[in-house]
């Protein structure tokens, strides 16, 4: 896999479009990936990057009662992990358990931890703290936003507090900032929202369009990152969210999802609907950077931040994870059901 | 015996020499062979010792060879002898004849004391002599002395006496000179007896010369004397102490007020300009500005020069007063060019502050007057050369933003192409005018500019590097592409309209980018080649002078840059369009298809406009317009062909989908070949309208593919999908691409059906055939109230 150019490929029955880390497995580099289907039988399947790094194994096969439209995986128990699905006329979302009885292939049941039903709308997403321990989930429909408790013993989970952020907005997704435990973006109609938790009260907007994607960058405070349907990729200092600190080209088409590397500030990779998975470097995304230059110095100075384009796919790429334990590896998923594994390790000396 | 000896002695140098070569005493000799064997075999060595020798001699000859030596030495011993006879006999004779002369010396001294004895008599008896002459002159001598000193006392007492009278005939023959010359030689006399005997003489006298500075100083400050009478005045006024400071002061002063006079004031400057010209055929009725300026000038200089003499210590402060006017010209220039002004008009008026500048250095060589304007100058016309870019670049940008305004009062046909011709005809004119003003600056041939042409041609071809840079910015800053460093800048440029910024001027932009690239960054290139070359390189350490490739660099970049916001914004404008559409109907629950949606028209609708916008800016694809028109010719038949053969494709596909959809579709792409969906977006109406179309077909697949449908919502979207097809085949190049993107669009849909029943062809075909006849009665409609 070093130096190889071409991803570990892995196909998936159905469609799909997400795909998670499995943040709490440190033994393996694995991935959780659910499928996509009206009609068929819903698959969640477990990958497990080899330890050799040159083979992509299934480790867990499980049915799903419904088509996936999010997944994440519990940053703090390997086993756990939510979904939001969708039985083609309402939405809901769930946590589940991924049996004991590893090395079975015949489709197992996973064990439903809870249900996350006091949704109403068209849900959108679930966010578990990014890091470490934290019995808290975040849920987010078009026009709510719902803190849990989830208690994984009892089973089940409770609607701490929510709101509504107005029939106007309707949320499509978002992020929990690494930073702070009590801030948490979402991607609306017109604008990215911030709310603090703890009032449960919106603090904070940057006003922008047709935001797809939203991350917060690990490695720095403020910083956060946004995907574009037509305009690409800013970064934004929060402190500062008039003007994005830089803007980044983005793909040819919407660009849908954006993440920023777990290890190495500053490396982005973004997913376009136009097949393609971008490599970013975005090397001046501190406040540091000095706006008076003219337009014209900026252009020259400022060296190609794209560093690299996968574009060995067939459809639409919706899913992208970074994996935590090899920071150098990410996962993608393009609407055709193929999962790819690539390095980017031959990019980090560039950098 | 002098003359004696000197023989004696080169003869015993002779001798010495002689001796000395047999002997060698000095040890210069010696030291020449100084190996010991050397030392050995040199008789004539001081350390030569007899026995070792012949030791040696016996040892290493045999005896021939010592026979031969005792030969040799005998004969040398014999004639060293017959050397030292002569040299004894020589000596004895010179003692002899020397003894003689001593002798002789002697008998001759007798005498000569007798003769000394009576010499010394006779000077004395002349010393007494004379002595007595002295006395008896002494008394006589003395009364003639006190006699004459007498004489002067009296004369100068008469002169005092008629001082004041002289004074008088001195004023009234006004030579001023002599007067003062008299009352200061009389000045010590009258200083000490002033008060006393002369004092009647003494006040006359005062009141005389009172009269003689006052009438000096009325011809100081008189202009119609002449200068040298007028220097004169001043010196005489000096001699007499009176205090000419204050006098050159207020002169000074005068001087000074008379420099505002000579001002060039930038609202009479053109005026100055102008009447130039014109006046050259009506010189006769008045006497033109320029004309006058230069008479002031002229006299100002005069004065100048005058006071320059007269006060010759006044230097430093004339010297300040030339720059003062010098710089002052310079500021009013600078004034001045802040307006627009063509290079004929700059350099007229240069000419007349040359020219100005050039009477004033005649005067004032000291004052360094040509090195201060030449630095001035040199500032002025820098500065003339970026204001003429930066005028050139307003008025490109005005250009483009004035037509944009009156876009928006009256909507023609053309706005677009009127707009991108005026600009083009902007930057072309303006360029070609920069380059007619600029040679007018080269060829001016005042001598300041000859000396500057390097500078200029530097200055020149830095302006036209800057110049496109700087008009790269304003266009994106123009599009709202860089609206935020704007912003930054200062608001006050424009920040508001970033939002509002017509599509079309995107791509009027984008086009005149491609021009600049094409046309005008070579035109100018050529022209700075022909007649602008040659700029010194070494004024350039910093950055280079006019550097064509990477400006056309910088506006391909930009041009592309520009076209793809053009298409960014088109499409933004389509998707918010087609996302209100995906998301406002609960697509689950949809009503049968009744007839196409509404979004199709406004789709439609905006790619025509889209459609015109490029075809007034953009050329024609030339390699593929041949097949467009092709195609075209035979449109009715062949696409209707298409269509029927298309829709049966359709449900045969539809009914294989409906068991294996993703199946089939993972197939067909196998064998499909990979339709390229994002190809380089070229500068040709097709290719942005093609564009377009893809991405707004694209969006409209993303968007499907985030729905859930029902029957009825599939077929719907079939239903719109199938009259796209026509209408949007006719607009795009490339068919293929968008046939796929349209079946791509149902496919997705199909996808994400939960019944997929297609719609029966006649019905679709029904249903087609409504909307096309609705639309058709909508335009007789629209085009009856129109006419």
């Amino acid at each position: 896999m070093q130096g190889g150019s071409s991803g570990i490929g892995y196909g998936l029955k159905y469609q799909a479009r997400c795909i998670s880390d499995v943040k709490a497995d440190t033994d393996y580099t694995s991935f959780l990936t659910g499928t996509l289907s009206l009609k068929e039988e819903n698959e969640v399947h477990l990958l497990r990057l080899s330890s050799g790094g040159s083979e992509l194994i299934c480790e867990g096969l499980f049915s799903h009662p419904n088509e996936i439209w999010d997944l994440a995986s519990c940053p703090f128990d390997q086993r756990i992990f939510s979904t939001v699905f969708s039985t083609g006329e309402s939405f809901g979302a769930a946590i589940w358990q991924i049996p004991e009885l590893y090395g079975q292939l015949n489709s197992p049941q996973l064990e439903r931890v809870a249900s996350l039903d006091a949704l109403v709308g068209k849900i959108n997403c679930v966010l578990w703290w990014p890091s470490g321990r934290c019995d808290k989930l975040i849920s987010m429909d078009e026009q709510n936003i719902f803190l849990w408790n989830l208690d994984c013993s009892k089973k089940s989970a409770e609607v701490i507090s929510k709101d509504s952020a107005g029939m106007l907005h309707s949320l499509s997704g978002g992020a929990w900032n690494p930073h702070d435990v009590n801030a948490v973006a979402a991607t609306g109609e017109s604008s990215v929202q911030f709310w603090d938790l703890r009032t449960m009260k919106k603090v904070n907007s940057i006003e922008h369009a047709h935001v797809r994607g939203v991350d917060y960058n690990p490695k720095r405070e403020h910083i956060l990152i946004t995907a574009e349907d037509e305009s690409g990729i800013h970064v934004w200092d929060l402190r500062k969210a008039k003007v994005p600190v830089q803007e980044l080209p983005g793909h040819t088409h919407w660009t849908w999802a954006v993440k920023c590397n777990p290890e190495y500030d500053g490396l982005i990779l973004s997913a376009g609907t136009d097949s393609a998975v971008n490599l970013w470097y975005a090397s001046a995304s501190s406040s540091d950077e000095k706006p008076s230059q003219s337009p014209v110095e900026s252009i020259r100075q400022r060296v190609n931040p794209l560093l690299n384009s996968y574009t060995d796919y067939e459809d639409s790429v919706y899913g992208l994870a970074w994996s935590s334990r090899e920071p150098w590896v990410f996962a993608s998923l393009s609407y055709d059901g193929r999962v790819v594994i690539e390095s980017v390790k031959p990019f980090l000396p560039r950098i | 015996m002098a003359t004696e000896a000197a023989p004696m002695d080169e003869k015993a140098k002779r001798m010495r020499d002689l001796l000395s070569s047999f002997y060698a005493p000095d040890p210069s000799i010696s030291t020449s062979g100084s190996s010991i064997s050397a030392s050995f075999d040199n008789i004539n060595s001081t350390s030569f010792d007899a026995d070792q020798y012949m030791d040696l001699m016996i040892k290493k000859s045999n005896l021939e060879v010592l026979l031969q030596r005792h030969v040799q030495m005998a004969a040398e011993i014999k004639n060293l002898d017959t050397d030292l006879q002569m040299l004894v006999y020589e000596n004895y004779n010179k003692f002899i004849s020397a003894t003689d002369t001593i002798k002789r010396m002697k008998s001759n001294i007798f005498g000569m004391e007798g003769n000394m004895d009576q010499l010394l008599q006779k000077i004395m008896s002349v010393q007494s002599r004379s002595d007595g002459v002295n006395t008896s002159l002494f008394e006589k001598r003395e009364h003639i002395e006190k006699l004459h000193r007498t004489r002067n006392l009296l004369r100068k007492v008469q002169f005092i006496y008629d001082l004041p009278a002289r004074l008088q005939k001195c004023i009234k023959s006004e030579t001023y000179g002599d007067a003062v010359r008299f009352y200061i030689g009389a000045m010590p006399i009258l200083k000490v007896y002033g008060d006393t005997s002369f004092q009647d003489c003494r006040r006359a006298s005062e009141e005389a010369i009172e009269i003689i500075i006052k009438n000096l100083q009325t011809k100081l400050f008189s202009d119609s004397e002449s200068i040298q009478a007028r220097a004169e005045a001043a010196v005489l006024l000096k001699q007499l102490d009176v205090p000419v400071d204050s006098l050159k002061d207020k002169l000074l002063e005068k001087l000074e007020q008379s420099l505002d006079g000579l001002q060039i004031k930038p609202e009479e400057a053109s005026l100055l300009a102008e009447q130039n010209d014109s006046s050259n055929d009506a010189e006769s009725n008045e006497q033109h500005p320029a004309k006058i300026h230069e008479d002031a000038v002229r006299g100002f200089s005069e004065a100048m020069r005058a006071y320059r003499e007269i006060f010759p210590d006044s230097e430093e402060r004339l010297f300040k007063l030339a720059r003062a006017l010098t710089a002052m010209h310079f500021e009013n220039m600078d004034l001045y060019i802040r307006k627009r002004v063509s290079a004929a008009d700059f350099l007229r008026i240069f000419r007349i502050i040359w020219e100005d500048v050039v009477l004033m250095d005649e005067v004032l060589p000291e004052a360094e007057l040509s090195d201060l304007s030449a630095e001035a100058a040199q500032v002025t016309v820098k500065k003339f050369v970026a204001r003429t870019f930066s005028h050139l670049e307003q008025d490109i940008s005005d250009t483009i933003l004035k037509f944009d305004i009156n876009q928006k009062e009256a909507v023609e046909e053309e706005v677009l192409k009127v707009v991108l011709e005026a600009s083009k005809k902007a930057g072309l004119q303006g360029t070609t005018d920069i380059f007619q003003d600029f040679r007018q600056l080269l060829d001016e041939n005042i001598g300041i500019f000859v000396k500057m042409k390097d500078l200029i041609i530097g200055w020149i071809q830095n302006g036209f590097q800057d110049f496109f840079r700087s008009l790269e910015a304003q266009f994106l800053v123009l599009s709202g592409k860089t609206s935020s460093s704007k912003e930054i800048e200062g608001g006050l440029v424009e920040g508001k309209s970033s939002d509002k910024i017509h599509a079309g001027l995107i791509l009027v932009l984008a086009q005149l980018s491609v021009f600049v690239e094409q046309k005008v960054i070579p035109r100018v290139s050529e022209e700075i080649a022909a007649s602008f070359s040659g700029g010194n390189s070494q004024a350039f350490e910093n950055g280079p002078a006019f550097i064509p490739g990477e400006l056309c660099r910088v506006f391909h970049a930009a041009s592309e840059k520009l076209l793809q916001h053009y298409i960014d914004t088109r499409t933004q404008k389509i998707s918010v369009l087609l996302r209100k559409r995906f998301k406002t109907p609960n697509w689950v629950k949809h009503k049968e298809p009744r007839e196409v949606h509404m979004y199709v028209d406004m789709f439609l609708h905006e790619l025509e406009e889209v459609g015109k916008e490029v075809k007034q800016v953009l050329p024609q694809g030339t390699f593929r317009k041949h097949k467009r028109t092709d195609s075209n010719g035979s449109n009715t038949t062949t696409s209707s062909r298409s269509n029927t053969l298309h829709n049966d494709k359709m449900t045969r596909s539809n009914s294989q989908r409906a068991r294996s959809q993703l199946f089939e579709t993972h197939l067909a792409k196998l064998f499909k070949q990979k339709v390229e969906i994002f190809t380089k977006v070229e500068f040709t109406q097709e290719s942005v309208v093609t564009t377009t179309v893809k991405l707004c077909l694209k969006s409209l697949q993303e968007y499907v593919r985030l729905q859930t449908f029902n029957r009825s919502g599939f077929q719907q979207i079939q239903l719109d999908i199938q009259f796209l097809k026509a209408p949007l085949k006719e607009t795009v190049e490339d068919e293929a691409a968008i046939d796929f993107l349209l079946d791509e669009v149902i496919v997705a849909a199909s996808e994400r059906c939960l019944d997929v029943i297609p719609l029966e062809p006649p019905i679709l075909d029904k249903l087609i055939q409504a909307k096309l006849a609705k639309s058709k009665e909508h335009n007789n409609n629209n085009n009856t109230v129109s006419s």
